[in-house]
């Protein structure tokens, strides 16, 4: 099996949930310095390829690789020292709740490198200030609003500079303003920070705003992936639908016929 | 549907294999958690890295441990006055009121301090422990620590059972003295033995032997609650109400456990150290 060069790579991923098949045949690649934005309705499993990369999850079959490492295959401290290399932003921030704003972004410092705690404060307090949380660092997460939640929990994701960022379902909920200020950040960590990001979403104005190159998930599989102004353009009709926001079309059939028809 | 037509020896033994199934699955869940928390552990230090903070065992001793002094007390009090007590009128009929100090002694030293500890604490630090890191693992908290490359055995169940383990003895040791305090004023009140002559008593009755037997047993004790705790609580299902149906279960299974293991503990200790 040749090694790949990608940043992410997903080879025929089957994944189910007892019955309910979730991935059929996955394969998915992500290129370094990409930032690819997943789209696909609710419980269409954006957020379990996310997991899966994360190696939180594991597929029924299949291989997953982030860069030459087999996330698959990995034992428990190999897995541990790939996942600093990630940074993970979840659709409900998952902050810890009973560790302030400053601790919890402290974490992954403390418990993973050598620096001294002028060093965590330092970089902390510069990831905060990025995310423009640094006057709330001693809140603890319940004093906190949705969007404020989000920003620490994407700062907490960027505190070991990693080389690739999941985020899901980054601007769900965050008013506009906030969004926005949420999509620069993504887009300026891949200009300055050469950060490779996956975003999972079913926000169309965050995901054109983000994304180099989208991809639609459609009952297990990447149906149509194109850069951003061509998937405008698609003319898969469930893309045209999804889209579109439409009642009319094959997603509510539930039809594969369509998919077909390219 | 085999089932439907199924004889009742049939469903009963279905019933049976079904039940232990689901109880060696349990077992077997347990074992590996506490084998993994282990591993998780020492990889860490092997590493020549601190497991987890000083302050965060320290929490947790202070929970487990000194806040729950005054509740080992009493109840042991209530019990070490209530057992003097009622053997005392018995033995009085006999005139050998004078074994009192040494039946409450090495009763308590050996199997009620330790059990009546490792039932208070299953109860009140493990139903904390599920409830605690069964709401971490619905929010994601758990997902997110081990998304990070953080070890969630070694950050959150290993604090948590190393305080217990160790304060377990020590809350057997409140629980046996206070036991035994009580006795002393049951026996000074009611029986006139005196205090120096109570302490004599139970001097020449309590052997090493009982004490290390109720420390080994409390140190067992305080592994096991911690393990079944946070076993239940890093493996709940189902929001809030899993959250709830596991910290029942986990305070149940500790108690049970708990006594089937000091029952079991008593058997073969007593098959091969006999009295």
């Amino acid at each position: 099996m040749t090694t790949p060069t990608h940043m992410v790579e997903l080879r025929d991923v089957q994944m189910q949930f007892e019955e309910k098949k979730v991935l059929d045949d996955f394969s998915l690649k992500v290129e370094p310095r990409e930032r690819l934005v997943i789209m696909g309705q609710s419980g269409s499993g954006k957020s379990t390829i996310l997991r899966l990369i994360l190696g939180t999850l594991r597929p029924n079959s299949g291989t997953i690789f982030f860069k030459d490492s087999e996330i698959t295959r990995l034992q428990r401290r190999k897995l541990q020292a790939v996942r600093q290399h990630m940074g993970m932003v979840y659709q409900y921030s998952a902050l810890l709740s009973s560790r302030n704003v400053h601790s919890n972004v402290a974490l992954p410092l403390e418990e993973l490198t050598d620096k001294s705690r002028d060093e965590i404060d330092k970089i902390v307090d510069e990831k905060l200030d990025l995310v423009g949380m640094k006057d709330s660092k001693e809140l603890l997460p319940e004093e906190l609003s949705g969007g404020m939640r989000k920003r620490v929990a994407l700062a907490r994701a960027l505190v070991l500079e990693p080389e690739l960022i999941l985020l899901d379902e980054p601007s769900a909920g965050l008013d506009p303003v906030i969004a926005s200020v949420i999509n620069e950040l993504i887009i300026s960590l891949s200009d300055t920070a050469k950060v490779t990001s996956i975003t999972v979403t079913h926000e169309m104005d965050s995901a054109f705003r983000i994304g180099t190159r989208m991809a639609m998930l459609y009952q297990g599989k990447i149906i149509e992936e194109a850069e951003a102004e061509k998937f405008k353009q698609s003319k898969n009709p469930v893309v045209a639908q999804f889209l579109s926001g439409s009642t009319e079309g094959p997603i509510l059939e539930g039809s594969l016929d369509a998919i077909t028809k390219k | 549907m085999a089932n439907a037509h199924a004889q009742p020896p049939v469903l009963v033994a279905q019933g049976i294999g079904h039940l232990s199934r689901n109880f060696l699955r349990e077992v077997g869940g347990v074992f590996w958690f506490i084998v993994n928390t282990f591993q998780e552990t020492f990889e860490r230090i092997q590493k020549g890295r601190v497991p987890f903070r000083a302050t965060s065992f320290f929490r947790h001793t202070q929970r487990a441990g000194v806040d729950s002094v005054p509740l080992a007390g009493l109840v042991s009090f209530f019990l070490g006055l209530t057992m003097a007590l009622l053997t005392g009128y018995q033995l009085q009929r006999f005139g050998t009121e004078r074994l009192i100090p040494g039946l409450v002694a090495i009763g308590f030293t050996r199997e009620l301090g330790p059990l009546l500890t490792g039932i208070m604490l299953a109860a009140r630090i493990g139903a904390a422990y599920t409830a605690e890191l069964g709401t971490m693992q619905v929010s994601e908290e758990v997902e997110a620590i081990e998304a990070m490359g953080i070890g969630p055995l070694r950050f959150l169940v290993a604090p948590r059972m190393l305080a217990l383990v160790l304060l377990m003895p020590c809350l057997s040791t409140v629980s046996n003295i206070a036991a035994i305090f009580a006795s002393s004023l049951v026996c000074k009140a009611y029986f006139s033995i005196a205090f120096p002559y109570f302490l004599d008593l139970v001097k020449d009755s309590l052997l090493i032997r009982d004490i290390i037997t109720g420390i080994l047993k409390s140190f067992l004790f305080g592994l096991l609650i911690s393990a079944i705790a946070c076993y239940r609580g890093l493996t709940v299902k189902g929001g809030a109400a899993g959250v709830g149906t596991a910290t029942t279960s986990s305070v149940v299974t500790a108690i049970t456990a708990v006594i089937g293991f000091d029952t079991l503990y008593n058997v073969v200790y007593t098959t091969f150290y006999p009295i």
